[in-house]
This record gives structure tokens, sequence and C-alpha cells, in this order.
């Protein structure tokens, strides 16, 4: 990009998180959703957070916002946004106003964050309204093209209800919000669950490719190792409230040193190859006991347990270039 | 054995404002699920693949053609006939959520069709405690663990495999399994495809698999036959390996680009194409291809005729069939 | 085989930490858990035990005593007295018997039509629904109350059976509505889909599969039929369209106003306050113990 074409594009936001921390408060205690977790959300990148049931990966991206629903509570910990600061300590005014125009976020299953009762033109002008858009006509203009973008009728879209439209076209509907105002980090909250196989692909084909042509952070979240495994950068494994491992896409697919995603890559059935390749993962997923629990949290359903693993939790350290993890076993080597 | 001519579902339209016409469910449908073998069917949500899952398990009647289940003829045979063969089709439902009782325990669920079961062989309450315990010892469950729970305080995966036990207390010959891992953990689907396999092999018992995952599709039945469904017409099928890895109809090679490629272990197939569009709803025209629409390679002749199946044991119906290197190709290590 | 059957049976614990809990103390449980259920409950048996031993505990025909006519509240009459100086505690214990029976029945036979038709009719459908619905709405339309005071002038509502079977006819509708809309959305759930592919009978279907999941609303709508039905019957009595041989919390409240003129002579207050007391109370421990019920009922609150 030359020096003099003005206005210069920022460069693209990270995000840094620091010793975060989240709890639930149910009647059966305190659980730990989100329990001490560092992290470093690259700039410019696709990020896919992996994790199933349990794992608090919803959780944690709901604090990236500090918009944990109730009655979960952030406890400690910092949220620094570039271009934005500290989601911890910012004004009520500035959070609303940083969700939104610096940060977009689409819903899992997005029909849930649609209005049923309005427009969806209409719903993009009140977006528009509400963080204070002087021209709401460029708004609608640019709403438009995203939808067009995606393989939509823009006009249709805009005139519809939620209910007129299907599970994948909702889905669209969705990051097109999570765009409008020009977020330059949008935060996918389980974008394809609901959808089948081909909705899903051309889903992921449409953030794969807006995030190409706007150089966006995109953080994807999803219990779906084959969603992350197409479309992310970076894979960044959650279990029962932590972390469990972070690398390249390619590197962590290629070399899992974790077991617990060692199992969930050969958890998926293959298109192609030897079926029996394919090996379940043992267990069930982490429960009230396991966040109690001192040994590691994957330790019930860990074929390569040690005596160590029984007493300590190990802790989420460097594995090599742009890899961590949180392992004995690993460290051991 | 269950033979299927010809099956026809047309869903009557609807008058008034938000009316429609009628619906052609299931188009034209033949095929034939021999005893202990697999089939599956594949297609997007709502080409009418559930529709014709509901018809063999008795849930929904067909409009045209023939059932043929052991040799007789569904249509001829009087009501209370029919229901005791039908009872040999059960389905496994998508959602294992709905699929179980939440007022009633699992103990409750599964001995209410043993109870009718034991009364037919005049087998006693002991037959019926044995056998309960047998069937959950046979989806991979611990029965005094299970025995006396509400659904609400089971996994998915437990869930599912509940249901299963519930179906195999009728002894069923064929298990219906439609989309039946798409709402559990991931890290749990593989166990779930892996006792359908299993049921198969140690019973003979014939699994109709319902998908839009091919890869899952694969893992339960690599040695059935597949069937491509499109607006409720088979456009394409033949041996399961085959269809994968020597498709014809551009569709088939949209549903099988639709899976995850994963980096690091596989790179994308070189005709890998990802159709942006969302199927419309509505009846497609008698007279023209119905995919021709989000078809890439659809020419004139596709709008103004349809076609037909050809071919003798891979069949497909496309004007244009060309085979495509759509499927992801394992990296060499 | 009868080995292995040995063997199961054996190893299945009787009521053991994995065993479920029964109903009752499932329900003890929720119902201890906030003291206004607990109260609410101690208020409701406290009316169903007045209404079952209150005759027994005074002579058939209640003292009178011409020297305490309308007494002020004392230690000997802790809610005064009436016209002729009989205990208004003994009056309001005795009547409850009748008030409640008669609500009881109303109760039952509201829930009882209700379920069964609201059922049958939103499971079977077509022609059924129909002819259901059409007499759930004509029962609708009846203005029921008005109706009893037109029936009460031919018909002696000395016995409460009568009574409550007449407030139960008249009150089913709203009920059977209720139920059956419930059970439309219940029937295309995947679990009742799967009953029928297990060949179990419609009635297993309707009364084990679908009615549990209507059960707390049933007991929440058998309670509001209750204190319904008390209103509407002490109405009538007050009204005094019904013969007065009874003891009965409405006949008091017609004599306190109509005869002892509670509304301008304050002498007569007890008399009149003491029913009003009765219902108050009780409606509270309707109310309180309402909480309770959804919990007791509600499936997916249960707990291990």
């Amino acid at each position: 990009m030359s020096a003099n074409s003005l206005p210069t594009a920022p460069p693209a936001a990270g995000i840094t998180i620091r010793g975060l921390e989240v709890v639930y408060t149910t009647g059966q205690g305190q659980i730990p959703a989100v329990n001490g977790i560092n992290l470093d959300i690259v700039g410019g990148q696709i990020t896919g957070i992996i994790g199933e049931s349990g794992s608090g990966k919803s959780t944690l991206a709901m604090a990236m916002m500090n918009a944990v629903p109730h009655p979960g509570k952030i406890v400690k910990g910092s949220v620094i946004i570039d271009g934005v600061g500290n989601m911890m300590t910012l004004d009520k005014e500035s959070q609303r106003r940083a969700r939104g125009r610096h940060v977009g976020f689409v819903f899992q299953a997005a029909q849930n964050s649609l209005n049923p009762l309005t427009r969806i033109g209409h719903q993009v002008l009140d977006l528009g309204r509400s963080h204070n858009v002087k021209d709401l006509r460029a708004l609608l203009r640019r709403a438009k093209e995203l939808l067009e973008r995606m393989g939509m009728d823009a006009d249709r879209v805009l005139t519809s209800y939620q209910h007129e439209l299907s599970g994948g076209m909702r889905q669209r509907v969705g990051i097109m919000f999570a765009l409008v105002l020009d977020a330059q980090i949008v935060i996918l909250d389980e974008p394809t669950t609901a959808l089948d196989m081909l909705s899903q692909a051309s889903v992921l084909e449409i953030v794969r490719s807006i995030q190409e042509e706007r150089g966006l952070t995109i953080i994807l979240i999803t219990h779906d190792m084959g969603v992350v495994a197409d479309l992310a950068d970076r894979v960044i494994v959650m279990y029962g409230g932590e972390l469990a491992e972070e690398g390249k896409t390619e590197d962590v697919l290629a070399h899992p040193q974790h077991p617990y995603t060692r199992g969930l890559i050969r958890a998926i059935p293959r298109i192609s190859g030897n079926l029996d390749q394919a090996v379940a993962l043992a267990g069930s997923p982490p429960d009230l006991q396991t966040f109690v629990q001192n040994a590691c949290l994957f330790y019930d359903r860990c074929p390569e347990r040690m005596a160590q693993c029984q007493n300590h939790r190990p802790p989420y350290e460097i594995a090599g270039p742009g890899r961590k993890v949180a392992c004995f076993k690993v460290m051991a080597k | 054995m269950i033979e299927v001519r010809h099956l026809e579902k047309t869903f009557p339209g609807t008058r008034g404002l938000l009316g429609h016409d009628a619906i052609k469910a299931v188009n034209d449908v033949s095929f034939h699920i021999p005893d202990g073998g697999a089939v599956s069917f594949i297609g997007e949500s709502g080409c009418g693949k559930t529709t014709i899952g509901r018809i063999l398990a008795g849930l929904e009647t067909y409009t045209a053609g023939e059932v043929v289940m052991d040799g007789q003829n569904l249509a001829q045979l009087p009501r209370r006939q029919r229901a005791v063969l039908l009872r040999r089709v059960q389905l496994i439902q998508q959602d294992p959520y709905q699929a179980l009782n939440p007022a009633r325990t699992i103990e409750q669920a599964l001995t209410d069709p043993l109870k009718v079961i034991a009364k037919e062989r005049g087998a006693d309450k002991a037959w019926i405690m044995h056998r309960l315990h047998e069937v959950l010892e046979l989806v991979g469950l611990d029965p005094d663990a299970v025995i006396y729970k509400y659904p609400h305080m089971l996994s998915g995966g437990q869930r599912q495999r509940i249901v299963i036990a519930r179906a195999l207390t009728v002894d069923p010959s064929v298990l219906v399994a439609d989309e039946a891992v798409s709402m559990i953990d991931v890290s749990l689907r593989l166990g779930v495809l892996k006792l359908l396999r299993d049921l198969r092999e140690r019973f003979k018992i014939s699994v109709l698999f319902i998908t839009h995952d091919v890869a899952s599709a694969r893992y339960v039945g690599d040695d059935g036959q597949m069937f491509v469904i499109y607006k409720g017409r088979i456009v394409e099928h033949g041996l399961t390996d085959e269809v994968i890895l020597h498709p014809q109809h551009p569709y088939t090679q949209a549903l099988l680009s639709a899976v995850p490629v994963l980096k690091g272990l596989e790179e994308p197939g070189p005709d890998r194409y990802i159709p942006l569009k969302e199927f419309g709803h509505g009846q497609p025209p008698e007279h023209a291809c119905a995919f021709a629409p989000r078809c890439p390679y659809a020419q004139p002749l596709c709008g103004q005729e349809k076609p037909e199946l050809v071919g003798t044991a891979h069949q497909y119906a496309c004007h244009y069939p060309k085979e495509r290197h759509v499927v992801a190709v394992p990296l060499s290590e | 085989m009868s080995l292995a059957v040995s063997t199961s049976s054996s190893s299945r614990p009787s009521n053991g930490p994995s065993g479920h809990p029964s109903f009752l103390k499932n329900a003890w449980r929720i119902i201890v858990k906030k003291p206004g259920r607990l109260i609410g409950l101690g208020i409701i048996v406290l009316f169903a035990l007045m209404a079952i031993f209150g005759p027994y505990l005074y002579p058939k025909q209640l003292p009178i005593n011409p020297n305490a006519i309308y007494a002020p509240i004392s230690w000997r009459y802790p809610l005064g007295t009436d016209f002729e100086g009989t205990s208004n505690l003994a009056l309001i214990i005795t009547g409850a018997r009748y008030v409640l029976f008669a609500a009881a029945m109303a109760a039952v036979f509201t829930v009882v039509f209700g379920t069964a038709l609201g059922l049958i009719s939103g499971y079977y459908l077509g022609w059924t629904d129909s002819v259901i619905m059409r007499i759930t709405d004509f029962i609708l339309t009846i203005p029921g109350f008005p109706l009893l005071v037109v029936l009460s002038t031919v018909w002696n509502f000395g016995q409460p059976v009568a009574m409550g079977f007449v407030l139960g006819i008249t009150g089913w509708g709203g009920l059977a509505r209720a139920v059956r809309s419930q059970t439309l959305s219940l029937r295309e759930r995947g679990f009742i889909e799967a009953a029928r592919t297990l060949g179990l009978s419609p009635f297993h279907i309707l009364f084990r599969e679908i009615l549990p999941n209507v059960g707390s609303y049933i007991a929440m709508n058998l309670l509001l039929a209750v204190t319904g039905s008390i209103y509407a019957e002490v109405g009538l009595f007050f009204l005094g369209v019904v013969p007065f041989q009874v003891n009965n919390w409405g006949v008091m409240l017609n004599l306190a106003v109509f005869s002892a003129g509670a509304m301008s002579s304050a002498q007569a207050l007890p008399y009149l306050l003491s029913p009003l007391l009765a219902l108050l109370i009780l409606t509270l421990g309707v109310v309180l113990f309402l909480d309770a019920v959804d919990e007791i009922f509600n499936p997916r609150l249960k707990e291990a």
C-alpha cells in the first residue's frame, strides 16, 4: 500500500487478554467458566476458538466485550482492544459505542438477535441511529452492498421480517449487522451450528473472502474442529474454562500436542481414506466436578495421564514457535 | 428388506394471504434397503430426505408409489398388521432433547415398549428388567447409572444412546437415523456413529442414514448405497465410495466441496466450489433441471428439459455429467 | 437366562442413593425450600382438617347464649358471637365442611372434565376436536354465576355434591381449552412420535406421556378452581338465593349484612368479618402454595 493513498487503513486491531476470570454463581456453587486466561488475538487474522459445551468459549467471547450475561460475573482481568482501550475500565457509554463500531458480534443462531417484529432494513436504521450515524442513506447502501456480496437479493432481504428468511440467510444478515458499521473486529459465536453443510460452507466462504478484502480481525467460536480447520489462521483449544493449546492451524492439525486436541482431530470422520483412522474421544464433557478437581482438567478422559497430572494443573507454556500448550507430558519431552 | 418404488409425497397447498401451492416433497424415489445393509440419503435441509424417513417409520403417509416390507405391500395390509410391520422400522430423531419425555425417567421410557412386547410374547417382569439392562449395555451405557435419571440430567450423547436403546427394545430390523448426530458435541459424535455401525455388524440391523454431512454418512455405511436428493428427487446414487470419489452431478460435487478441509492434513480438491446462493423454496418447474438456477455449469438446455437418471450401477440425472475432483486430498506425510 | 435375570435384579438398588426419590419426598423438599410455601401448605391443611373434623368438635346444635348476643371478641368467643350468641369461631369451623367439600367437588369436576376433554381434543384433532371444542365454546359462553342463581330456584343445594357438580360443569371450559393448546404443541414433539412408532397405545400416549407434562398446569388450575368455587358458592349463599338450611360462611355473611346490619352497626362487625377473614386466609394459603406447585410438577426442575 503506497504512503500517499489517503486515508490509510489503520493496522488491524488485536485484542490482549490478561488474567481474565469469569465466575457463574449457581445453586451448586461458583463455577469458574473462564479461569485466568491470558491470550493475544492477533490483528488481521482469523482466530478460531474451539471447545465443546462447558468449555467456556462463549463466555470468553462475551467477556471480550464486557457483556457476560447474568449470573456470570467478570471477577478480574483485563481485555484491551487496540484503538478502544480496556473494556473493563471504560465507562458504560464508551463500551456501548465500541460494540458495533469497533467490535461486531454475530450471535449463535442469529435468529435470536434479530427483532422478529420489524423489517431487517428498519433494524439497520435503528442500529445507525443508536450509534449516531449521520448519513443513514449511506448506511443502507452499505448494508445492501454487503448483502449482495453474500449472494442475496438485498432489496428483498431488507424488506423482510426475520421469519421470512432461512437459517443460512439469517446468519448472513447477522454478519451484515456486524460489519455494517465498519467494525474491524468481528466475533462470530457458533456461526454455523444450526446450518447444514452447504449453508455452512457458503457462510464460511463469505467470512473468508470478506476478511481477506478488509483485513478484518475475526474471532470464530465453534465446537466444530472442521470449521476451524477450514477457516482459521490460528487455533485456540479451550477445555473446562482454560486454554489447552494454541498455534497456527496447519501446525496444530498436523502435529497436535495436547491429548485433547489430538482426540478431537482423530474423532472427525474423514471423507476419504481409511475409516478406522477415526477414533471416538472417550468420556464426557467437563461438568461441575471437573472444575473443582486439583487434577488436570482433562485428567478423567486422558489416555496418556501420568501420576503428576492427578495433583496439579499443568501450566500453559510455550511449546515451540507460536505454540503454547498446557500438558505435563508435552513439557516433559 | 424394504423395497420402495416410485414413492411420492405431496403436501397440499394452503389458501389465503400467506398460502402456498402444493409441494411435492418426495418425487419418484425408488430404492431398497437390504437386511443389515446401509443406505444414506444426503441433501440440504428441506430437500425431502426427512420426509422419506418419516414415511418409512409410519409417521407420514405417501401419496403415490409402493413400500414393500418383507414382501408385503404396506398399502394393501389391514391397519393392525401394518402397524406391527412398521414397528420394525424405528426412527432415531435429530434432536435427542425432544425425543425423550422430560417428565419420565429413563426406566419408564424404556419399559413402556418392553411391556407391550412382553405382553405379546407372554414374558414376565423379570424378562423386562433383563432386557432393559441388556439394551442399555448394548448402547454403551451403565444401566445402574442412568436408569433412574430424567433426560435433562444426561448429556446429548447419552440421550441419543438412550433413544437408540429405546428403539432396540422392539427388535427393529431397520433404524432410520435422521441427522442423528448433528446436535451432539463433536467429541461424542463419532461414538454414536460407531454404535450405529456396530449394530449393523452385530445384529444385522439395516440403517437408513439421513444427513447433510457426507463424511458421517460414509462412516456409517461405506459399503452401502448413497442417494443424493435435491428438491424431492434423486439426482445421483451409487455405491458410497463411488459417489464420493467419482461424483458426476454438480450438486453432489457442491455437497462434497462443503465438507470442511482440514488445513495441515488435507488440501482442497482442485475443482472445489461452493455455491453462495441459498436454495429458493417453492416447487421447481416440471420441465427443467431443478438445480439449474444454482448450478455453475448450467447450459440453456438445463432450463428447458428435465434430465432423467442415466447409468447402470452409478446413476445421475444431469445433462452434462462430468467427474470433478472436489473431495479434499490427504497430504502425504 | 434365569441366572442373568437374578443377577440383574439383585444388582438393582431398591431405593439407594441412585434411585429416584418418591414423589412425596420430592414435593416436601421443594415445599420446605421457602417458608411461604410451608405457611401456605399449613393453612390449606388446617382448613382441610376443619372441614373433616370440624363438625365433630361441636354438638350438632351449636349452643346459644342469650346473654352474649353480638358479644365482642373475648377469650371465650375469639371471634365474637352472632345474633343468637353462638360463637362465630364455632360457626366458621362447622361451616367449613360444606364450603370446602363443595369447592373440592367443583375443582375435581373441573379438572377431570377439562383435562380429559382437552387432552382428547388436542391429540385426536379432526371431528373429535371440532365437536368437543364447540361444546367447550358453548360452556364458556354460559354465564356461570347467573345460571347458578337461576338453577338454585328449582334445585335444592342442600347437598354440597350437587353444588360442586353444578360449579364444575360450568367451569371446565377454560381449562379444556388451555390443556388442548398445550397438547397441540406436545403432540408434535419427538417423544410422542417415538411413542407412536414404538406401537404404544393412544391411551398410554395421552395419560402417561402427555399428561405428566401438563401436570403443573393442571395442579395450578385445580387450586385456582378451589378458590374460584368457594367465592361462587359463598356468593350464592350471601345473595340468599339458596335455602338457609346449613351452617355456611355465605349464610353468615348474608345474615350479618341483611339481618344484623353489620354495615351500619359496629357491634355486629365481628360477625361480618369472621367469614371474610376465613376466606382471606384460605385464599392466602392457596396463593402461597401455588408457588411450590409449579416446581413440584415441572419435570425440568426435578433434580437427582
